[in-house]
């Protein structure tokens, strides 16, 4: 089913701009896939995922949630705003309690939800996004990753349906960014839509299932990744590059005259594919973590994938080598044909089952033991 | 052949941010080296930029001692008025460093504040704006252009005080993949002329694919100072330092282990790696044409016949701009037209005529994976430009 | 404003953070009331000694650099304006100290130099119990206070507003003076002053494309314009009122009672 779709809709931010801001856009957001909404600068990302929750009303075309129109009335907007909701690329836009606590409560309270529900939530958003700590911190005091981190958390303690982030991983490190990717997909896979907007294409292209590529506010595509890119002309129209995972298996693929298809979006999918024949690959230990789950024998590097895993590990001292991007490092490993284990969230545990088994669509198979 | 005398060196500098307890930089030892692509990785954000500031002054350390050229900066007014003509420090976001109301007047604003004479200050702003491709924007309202060109703006500013070294805070951050690509060629164009370039960045595809030499913060100290691959090849180094090795690093020293092959040498472009996986295909070549003045496609079109074309330059690819020409590969041109080359395509290159050696040495580069690169220098193109409007 | 930031800082870390800010209020007011009805040097005494155990215990004394430069700036105004006073006597009691200078006549009596005193140590133990709720007491917990008093929505909403975002352009304003350094801007006066102006400008211009930018964002969380605080201070009780009348009243009766224990000329200079 369509989440959201956009039908003909144009919007010009004043009536000076040369060129509307999205113009006669028609596209469709899917329920429970990962969207990606790519394009350069001034593309109409930002006003487009506006128009989800009604913040812009189109001057031309409708705009529907659920298949139905939006309703522009105001308690009908606060209804949308507590299903849909959007994480600016700037925290320090949307910031505006002096304390963390303060912020990431105003979302539920403006819920009217009972006060320990709120504090539940503050408590759980907090945790996600590992800011516990910093609980009676005020604003003022913190960096811009933890703003960034704290708007976040405002977000997730409202419980959306549906998560919008602008520029997630922008200014972050590659550490939190990852970190960051790990919760969207926690997220995810508990249920939550989730699209972000960003202009990079390698984070896409290793994480989203559909994108949506706007140029000057007009669609240029909509679809799965492969198609997309393996058009240069269509992907520097819009302003991208290509993902180097894509390019260099695009090359390598035709001067070696394979198949540029199975597609390898990570780069232990890609060494997978482009290994010598026969190399035989390592088993990951998953230990799905919930009450009571215990430290296992260390069979090789260890990993902890997800934010009650990390909880688990701290807790019990284990010693861990991946505390971030652990997936994507156990899954290394196994082509390197070295044993792991990988601590993982009872929601990521699914997830984690399939990209590795994937492996072996690329030519290494990796054994999975629970 | 890099001159490896110090340009600039930091000593133990140690920096306490407005009342902290815990210092922001502590101890932290740095020596960049002339003619040395240095790259700043790691750190946050406040972190890095007290860390520049250090190196042109602007801030003094609580402890430890900063040198250019080996001589200890002296914090008087003169020796600082000094100092900022040779070292100059651009910022990440540029609306904190516009300073005149057009573009032209913040241009001048550096040179107009060191009292030189009004010809001179001139002069440097027009050579500092047709450098970032903006002379032809210098009457419009600095605020009023769109990012990407502010953050070329702040750029210039910084370029006409003529600085040895120029110091980038995350020059790639903000802008999307085709205009980072474009201010890469830039800074590679910038070095490559005389002016040093250090720039700190989160991006490790981005440092990794560019500099020389990097230095590694993690948190407020420095952990690392030496080449790429010493970093990368340590993985619990790099992963505590919050960074994940580049994909290229990754995908070549896996790909080498897995074939008993060794990692180095170690490609850092892809048409390097492409070129190390698939070493025996058979190759196209290169032509390339130094360009100066207006294009039309009917030249473009004289030169493609059945070959790929790429550009490299802030003026060829401002003049191919505004003869709304088309070229296959208007960003990454040369990187791009090389992985074509690699698959058998001929290619051509328009460039400006004094990268001509620069684009000599990158190909060079190539030899390290395989055969050299046949290519072949055309007689440079010059179109007389109508007088400027 | 960036003593206010400071300040901000310093008082979500103070003892008194959970004690009712309204309450807190009223008795500043309270003993700044006292402290000018009263003719008593004794009770100014006893003033500031209750504002400094309350700076004590609230802050722990670990004041920043900032607002120790104000506190010192408002005593130095404090001190010129009492010496004014002091020398400006117009009354019949003894004269200490008469005396030409330059253009000015100094006329110092023991009433003048009394009266300069009173006023010196009314100021100095204002402040101190100023200060006591201040560095008590954030911007949130004041428009609290505020919002119970009735003062009107709108009001304490730009107080707010201009707390939060004061900060933020502080952080902006100090990024264009280094970079302003960088290139020179304030080699010389000229230059300093077109760069101040040009600051002034970045500033401006940033704010409004802030404030534009932060009502989208604001409007996405459903901001309804109130700033909510989870962990909210005491509420003001009855035995707050009673604490409040029962001290003020206490003072001044004793104010009354020891107006003339205390002459600060006859103690400081000797004089009858």
């Amino acid at each position: 089913m369509a989440l959201f779709e956009v039908r003909n809709v144009t919007y010009s931010y004043n009536s000076r701009q040369k060129r509307p801001s999205l113009n006669d856009i028609s596209l469709k957001v899917n329920e429970g896939r990962r969207t990606a909404i790519l394009g350069a600068n001034g593309a109409g990302k930002s006003t487009l995922f506006y128009h989800f929750n009604g913040i812009f009303k189109p001057s031309a075309g409708e705009v529907l949630y659920n298949d139905r129109p939006l309703d522009y009335s105001k308690p009908a907007l606060r209804e949308l705003r507590n299903d849909i909701c959007v994480v600016v690329q700037n925290p320090d836009e949307q910031i505006f309690s002096s304390t963390v606590e303060s912020d990431v409560a105003f979302g539920p309270m403006s819920m009217e939800l009972p006060r320990d529900e709120v504090d539940t939530r503050i408590r759980e958003a907090l945790d996600m996004v590992g800011m516990t700590d910093y609980r009676m911190r005020p604003s003022t005091q913190l960096s811009y990753g933890q703003r960034k981190r704290v708007s976040l958390a405002g977000a997730l303690a409202v419980r959306p349906k549906v998560l919008i982030l602008d520029e997630p991983t922008a200014g972050l490190d590659p550490q939190m960014a990852r970190e960051v990717m790990e919760l969207i997909d926690q997220l995810y896979c508990a249920g939550t839509t989730v699209i972000l907007s960003t202009h990079d294409v390698d984070l896409v292209y290793s994480w989203a299932e559909d994108i949506i590529v706007l140029n000057h506010g007009e669609l240029v595509y909509s679809g799965e990744p492969e198609e997309y890119f393996s058009d240069p002309e269509k992907t520097a129209y819009a302003g991208l590059a290509r993902p180097h995972t894509f390019s260099v298996n695009s090359y390598v693929s035709k001067m070696r005259g394979l198949e540029e298809s199975p597609y390898p979006r990570t780069t232990s999918q890609f060494i997978a594919k482009m290994a010598p024949e026969g190399a035989k690959g390592g088993h990951v230990r998953i230990v799905p973590v919930k009450e009571g789950t215990e430290a296992v024998e260390k069979t090789g590097a260890v990993g902890a994938y997800g934010y009650r895993a990390k909880k688990l590990v701290e807790a019990k001292g284990i010693e861990v080598d991946y505390m971030y991007d652990a997936l994507e490092m156990c899954m290394q490993d196994a082509v390197k044909s070295k044993d792991s284990v990988l601590y993982c969230d009872e929601v990521l545990v699914d997830m984690a089952v399939d990209r590795i088994r994937s492996l072996e669509s690329f030519g290494i198979k990796a054994e999975v033991i629970m | 052949m890099t001159d490896e005398t110090k340009l600039l060196e930091a000593r133990n500098i140690v920096y306490y941010y407005e009342g902290n307890k815990t210092p922001s930089l502590d101890n932290v030892s740095i020596t960049i080296k002339k003619g040395v692509k240095t790259a700043i990785l790691g750190g946050n954000g406040a972190g890095k930029s007290t860390f520049f500031y250090h190196l042109n002054g602007v801030v003094k350390p609580a402890s430890g001692v900063v040198l250019y050229k080996d001589v200890p900066l002296s914090y008087k007014k003169k020796a600082k008025r000094e100092l900022c003509s040779h070292v100059a420090v651009v910022l990440q976001n540029p609306d904190d460093q516009i300073f005149g109301q057009t573009v032209k007047e913040d241009a001048e604003y550096g040179p107009k504040n060191i009292g030189l004479p009004k010809n001179e200050v001139e002069a440097r702003a027009k050579r500092a704006l047709e450098q970032v491709g903006l002379w032809d924007k210098r009457d419009q309202n600095s605020l009023q252009l769109s990012y990407g060109q502010r953050k070329r703006l702040s750029l210039a500013g910084a370029l006409a005080m003529k600085p040895d070294v120029l110091i980038m805070d995350e020059p790639t951050a903000g802008l999307d993949p085709q205009m980072a690509l474009e201010l890469m060629e830039l800074a590679e164009q910038l070095h490559h002329s005389g002016t040093d370039i250090v720039l700190s960045t989160h991006d490790v595809d981005l440092a990794y694919m560019w500099a020389d030499e990097i230095h590694v913060l993690r948190k407020s100290e420095k952990v690392y100072s030496g080449k790429q691959e010493g970093f990368y090849s340590d993985s619990v180094l790099s992963y505590s330092a919050g960074l994940l090795a580049p994909s290229m690093f990754q995908m070549n020293s896996t790909l080498s282990a897995l074939r008993g092959k060794d990692p180095a040498p170690y490609p850092r472009t892809e048409p390097q790696l492409i070129a190390k996986m698939v070493p025996d295909k058979p190759r196209g070549t290169m032509q390339i044409v130094p360009f100066k003045g207006a294009i039309t496609q009917e030249i473009i079109d004289s030169k493609k016949s059945n070959r790929i074309v790429g550009i490299y330059g802030t003026e060829v690819r401002k003049s191919v701009a505004s003869a709304n020409a088309s070229v296959d590969f208007f960003f990454g041109g040369l990187e791009s037209c090389l992985s074509q080359l690699l698959n058998g395509e001929d290619v051509a290159l328009f460039c400006d005529p004094d990268c001509v050696d620069l684009m000599e040495k990158k190909i060079a580069e190539m030899s390290q994976f395989g055969d050299p690169i046949q290519y072949q220098i055309e007689e440079p193109i010059v179109v007389e430009q109508h007088t400027e409007e | 404003m960036s003593e206010q930031t400071q300040m901000d800082t310093l008082a979500y870390s103070s003892r008194m953070l959970g004690w009712a800010p309204l309450g807190k209020l009223l008795f500043v007011i309270a003993i700044l009331i006292v402290n000018i009805a009263t003719a008593s040097v004794l009770v100014t005494f006893v003033t500031l000694g209750i504002g400094l155990t309350l700076m004590a215990y609230s802050t722990n004394f670990k004041i920043p650099f900032i607002i120790f430069l104000a506190i010192l700036e408002a005593f130095a105004i404090l001190i010129f304006g009492a010496g004014v006073i002091s020398v400006n006597g117009t009354d019949t009691s003894t004269v200490i100290w008469d005396t030409d200078f330059l253009w000015m006549h100094f006329h110092m009596t023991v009433d003048s130099f009394n009266k300069a005193w009173l006023i010196l140590l009314r100021g100095t133990s204002g402040i101190a119990v100023m200060l006591s709720f201040a560095t008590s007491t954030p911007i949130p917990h004041m428009s609290l206070a505020m919002k119970q008093v009735h003062m009107p929505t709108e009001l304490i909403e730009i107080v707010v507003l201009i707390y939060r975002y004061a900060f933020l352009l502080l952080e902006r304003m100090e990024a264009m003076w280094n970079a302003a350094h960088s290139r020179m801007g304030f080699n010389g006066a000229r230059t300093s002053i077109n760069t101040v102006a040009a600051i002034a400008v970045g500033i401006f211009i940033q704010s409004t494309s802030l404030s534009d930018k932060s009502q989208i964002a604001l409007d996405c969380r459903n901001y309804r314009g109130y700033f909510p605080v989870f962990s909210e201070p005491a509420k003001t009780g009855v035995k707050w009122l009673i604490v409040i009348v029962v001290a003020a009243v206490a003072i001044y009766m004793f104010g009354e009672y020891t107006a003339d224990w205390i002459n600060m000329a006859h103690l400081i200079l000797g004089v009858e």
